[in-house]
Order: C-alpha cells, then structure tokens, then sequence
C-alpha cells in the first residue's frame, strides 16, 4: 500500500490560520475510504513551523510526500490526496 | 458553525493580529487606516460584491477590536477617529458587548417556510390540505405559500412526501437562545440588548461575519508595553486550543515571551468554587432554596436572571473560577493585574461589573491571544523551558466540558457530606437552559443541582476558540489526568475558603438562611 505523508505546519500562525482544520479534513477522508477507494495510507505529521510562513503571508503550509502548498485550504489538500492515490490504483 | 474554518473565522483573526501587531510594533496608530488593504487585497471582491464594502466592514471590526464603537454610516467619519485616545492602558469598552454591523447583514428574512425545488407538483399535494388556514395553493403546478396568510405552524412541511418545504431561521436568531435577534427598518438583524446576554454564539454562527464583539487586546498591550506587571488566569478549556505544540508545559514560556510575569490555571479558582458551591448546597438545599444553579458561566446566569426572577436568587451568587482566581493572584501580589485568558466574551461583561472590576482587569480569548502570538511571532515549538503548571486538581480542570461542572460540586458534596442526597440536571445551549429552569420553575426540580451552559458543549464550544469540539475535549481530559491532584477537596486553597464558613462536616447545626460570601 502506497504510504502519503502529509506534513501540516503548526506554527502560530498557521494554526490561526486554520491547519488544524485542514487536519480534521485529512482525517475525514479516511471515513470516506470505500467512496473514494483509497488505497493508501495516510500519514498526518504536525511539524514545527515548515518555513515559508516565517516571512511571508502564505499560511497555511502543508507538504505533501515533499510537495509543498501554501495558502493550503481543506479542498486543495484533499484533493491532492484523492489525486495521489488515484495513479496508484492505475 | 463552530468547528469549521471558513472565511469568516479567517477575516476575524486576521484583524485580531493585526490589531496586535498595530499595538506592539507601533506608537502612532494612524496606520491602522492601511490594515483593510492589507487583509482585503487586490481589486476584485472575493467575499462580497464590492471590495470597498469588504474593507469598510474589515475597518469596522478593526474598531470593535480595539475596544471602539461602531461608526455611524451616514456621518462622516475616519477609520482612525478616537484610536490614539484609545491607546490607554485599562479596558475602555462600553456595552453593548456585541454588535451587528449593519451593512455587513444579509437582511436575511425572518421564520419562514418555503417551497424548494423539490416539489415535484404531485397528485396528492397533502400540503394544501393540512394547512389551517389556506396559505398553501398549487400555482403552476408547484406548491405556493402565501407569506401574508402563512402562520409558520409547520405541517405543510411535516407533511410532504419529498421534503419540499422547509423552515427557515436566520443563523442568528436560531442560535440565539434568549430571542435577542429583532430586525431594523430595512429588515436588517438587531440585537435587543435588554435580552442579550452576550453569549456570542450569534458571532459564531452568522455566515455573513456581521456580528462581532469588542476586544481588549489593543488596551492589554499597551499596559504591557508600560511594563506593568500582569499575570495570565487561563481558563481550563485552553487545553488544544493553540496548537498541537501548545502543551500545558510551554505555557508559561510563551507568556513570559508575551511580556506576562505569570500565569495561574483558573481551574484553581474552579476547585475553590466547586468546594463553596458544595457547602452552599449542603447548608441550604432544600432548606431555604429549592434547587441551586451553578454560578460559573455568566451568560446562564444573566439569562436566570433576566428571564426568571423569582429563581434568580438561587443561582449560586459564589465568585465565579475567573474572579477567585484573579483574588488568589492579588492576594500573593498586589500589585499585579490580571489577564483572564478563555474561551468565553461574556467574562469580558461580567469583569466590568462594579463589585468585580478590582480583582479583573482584562479579559481576552483564545483567539485574541493566538494574535497577539502570532503579532511577536511567538511558536510554541520554539519553546524547550517547560514549567508544569499544578495550581489544580483534574475536578476543576474538568469545568472546560459540559457536565464537568456539576460533577467537580457532586464530588464535592460527597466527600464533605457523605449524607446529604441530591440529584443533578445539566443544559447545554441557553434555549435548553431556559427549559430547565422552566421545569425548576414548576417545582419539578426540587433538590437539584442544575448546571447551566451557554455554550453547546460547555466551555470548549466557546465563542473564543480555535479548536473543534471533539479534539477539544480530547485534549481537556488528557490534562485533567496530567492533574497531580484529582479531587477539588485535595486542594488547600479550596479547603482553605471553607474556615470562612468554620462549621463542622456534618448535616447537624446548619446555619438558617442561605449562606453568606464574603
């Protein structure tokens, strides 16, 4: 089974900006496992701040299997997921 | 709509962190007038129809943050008006606590039922026959409801097959449990102040982002910056409420960073409480009092108060955890000011209060706090000084969730009066509130214990708050075990308050009349 990490910054800001939230989102997704077929497994890291954040106006940070997102939101992100489990059933 | 990060949660932090910033970085405010441009960028509206209303209503909150009133819409005014005189080191807000502003509101329509399109125009349309008074017609094939002739009785919606009809409250007023929403003259909502409690869920729930509180944030700051000594009484429910890095331990650290000299837990000052509220109920249930109602949530009190009278003097009149907390701290230092950190914007009323003003000096929420962090770029998992707070014991920790209140006293008047027999009803949500004091208004709650929430959930459904319910209430029980102590009795300064009373355990020689505070 393919394994998907997914980092979410949880520095200050990017939690005031809601990457707890987007946390929650992943979380759901896994409820819709048969809908969705997802055939993988999903890591939630909750890291310390990722970077980007630091300087610029651009949380929240999520970084999926290394591909990083910013102004992350719940749909983006899981929809990235679905999208990165979708090749590995092909 | 607790619980979901949506745009309006975003707008609202944002002006809580800018506001801070504004107060830390800068001495002349007249910047503020450039903040709208920065959290409403570009030229095209993104949540409105127009990007100069969403920077109006944006300046708009900014002046609620400051602790500022509403500007008129038809008087000339500038975003910066009163804000360097506000530039002072004591909470300046005045009431009303909570405010619509008006051209933010949708002018959504009041109760209504009305026809979706899933009518499907069938044979039976048993919504015209259920109607009592003939509101319901078929018009084009599809049902049609008269609003002028309709008296909002429900059973055209009861009664169809498809789910056709539906209710509809405006968010505001369905989440407002004391009937407070009323309209203005252009149907716009309007909080009746006489009714209001200041619960805030009418904030938290109106998917327009029209409702918004005052904020301390902007006065706290600049007592800081004098170099005041302040100490931090953080509610209970801050478990989880900051982050996954946030723990109890790095607390402190953060804090300091802030420019805090301390921080207490207030769930010492709920242990404190609990026992008081324990003894109050041994001494005078069912005595001189039917039941007792707790005292610790402001907006339930307030609404016992204001919507029955006559049972108003038996909520528990016990200094509330936040203002027996604040005590403790002035009684250790003098001089020291205190910041009540929480999930709740009622405290913010209830530390106004004549009798109640010298022991609180600010009180701000978690959401307001995450700002000012965000303001000196403070992380948590920057931080490696851990200091474990055990100011108390897992029972007053246990005042974050809903129920945890009348267990902590239940505990409570066990252990002090093992005979005394009492039964415990609980509400959550100020409508479920009022039902139980109706039942308790009938005689049908005679010696009880009645804990009331105005919160759903208790206080970590707060309107303050960042987390969601269930993480929320995960990460209070973790720190409830995390307690060295488990019962509010272990605690000294609760046993402590009871020499006030110095009077045996015992059920014999109760004092007549309901006991006294000092």
């Amino acid at each position: 089974m393919k394994k998907i990490i997914v980092e979410v910054c949880s520095c200050s800001k990017c939690v005031m900006m809601g990457s707890m939230d987007i946390i929650s989102s992943i979380e759901s997704l896994k409820k819709l496992k048969s809908q969705l077929r997802l055939h993988a497994q999903i890591e939630i890291v909750e890291c310390k701040c990722i970077g980007p954040c630091r300087d610029r106006d651009c949380s929240p940070v999520v970084r999926i299997n290394g591909k990083e997102l910013t102004n992350a939101t719940s749909e983006v992100v899981m929809s990235n997921i679905i999208a990165l489990t979708a090749k590995d059933v092909k | 709509m607790r619980g979901i990060y949506t745009p309006v949660t975003k707008i609202r932090r944002q002006v809580f962190a800018e506001i801070a910033k504004l107060a830390y970085e800068h001495d002349d405010y007249a910047s503020i007038d450039e903040i709208p441009y920065k959290i409403i960028t570009g030229e095209v509206p993104t949540y409105r129809d127009s990007v100069f209303k969403e920077r109006a209503i944006v300046g708009e909150r900014l002046r609620l943050a400051i602790g500022l009133p509403l500007r008129k819409v038809d008087e000339h005014s500038v975003l910066s008006k009163g804000v360097r005189e506000a530039a002072v080191d004591q909470n300046l807000i005045e009431e009303p606590l909570v405010n619509v502003i008006p051209f933010a509101c949708n002018a959504c329509d009041e109760l209504s039922y009305f026809v979706t399109d899933n009518c499907r125009g069938c044979l039976a349309h048993p919504c015209t026959s259920v109607c009592p008074v003939k509101a319901v017609s078929i018009v084009d094939g599809k049902s049609h409801i008269d609003k002028e002739k309709c008296v909002k009785c429900g059973r055209c919606a009861e009664i169809c097959p498809y789910n056709a009809i539906v209710k509809y409250v405006r968010p505001c007023a369905a989440a407002c449990g004391v009937n407070a929403i009323e309209s203005d003259h252009l149907g716009r909502a309007k909080i009746n102040h006489d009714k209001c409690v200041s619960c805030g869920m009418c904030i938290v729930n109106c998917p327009f982002a029209a409702i918004a509180d005052k904020s301390e944030i902007f006065q706290l700051i600049q007592a800081i910056k004098k170099g005041e000594k302040i100490s931090a009484a953080i509610a209970p429910s801050f478990a989880g409420q900051l982050g996954p890095h946030a723990t109890p331990e790095r607390i402190k650290e953060a804090f300091h960073k802030l420019g805090f000299v301390d921080v207490v837990e207030v769930a010492l000052g709920a242990d404190i409480g609990a026992v008081e509220e324990a003894k109050h109920f041994a001494h005078s249930v069912p005595e001189s009092q039917p039941f007792l109602g707790t005292s610790c949530c402001p907006s339930w009190a307030a609404m016992a108060k204001k919507n029955f009278p006559m049972l108003a003097d038996y909520i528990s009149d016990s200094f509330t955890p936040m203002v027996a907390t604040a005590r403790v701290i002035k009684e250790r230092n003098p001089n020291s000011r205190v910041v009540f950190v929480g999930p709740c914007i009622s405290k913010k009323l209830e530390a106004k209060r004549e009798d109640l003003k010298q022991y609180v000096d600010f009180v701000i929420t978690y959401e307001e706090l995450m700002g000012m962090f965000v303001a000196k770029h403070i992380d948590f998992g920057d931080i490696d000084n851990e200091q474990p707070l055990q100011d108390a014991s897992s029972d007053g920790r246990g005042y974050a969730i809903a129920g945890g209140v009348a267990s902590a006293i239940s505990e409570s008047i066990t252990a002090l009066y093992p005979d005394t027999e009492f039964k415990v009803d609980r509400a959550e949500g100020l409508a479920n509130c009022k039902k139980m004091l109706m039942l308790a208004k009938a005689g049908k709650r005679n010696g009880y214990l009645l804990e009331g929430m105005a919160c759903p959930g208790g206080c970590i459904g707060g309107p303050g708050t960042l987390m969601q319910l269930n993480k929320a209430a995960a990460s209070v029980k973790q720190y409830q075990e995390n307690a060295d102590l488990k019962k509010a009795v272990q605690n000294p300064y609760a046993v402590g308050e009871m020499d006030m009373y110095a009077d045996p355990p015992s059920l014999e020689g109760r004092p007549e009349g309901p006991v006294q505070n000092d």
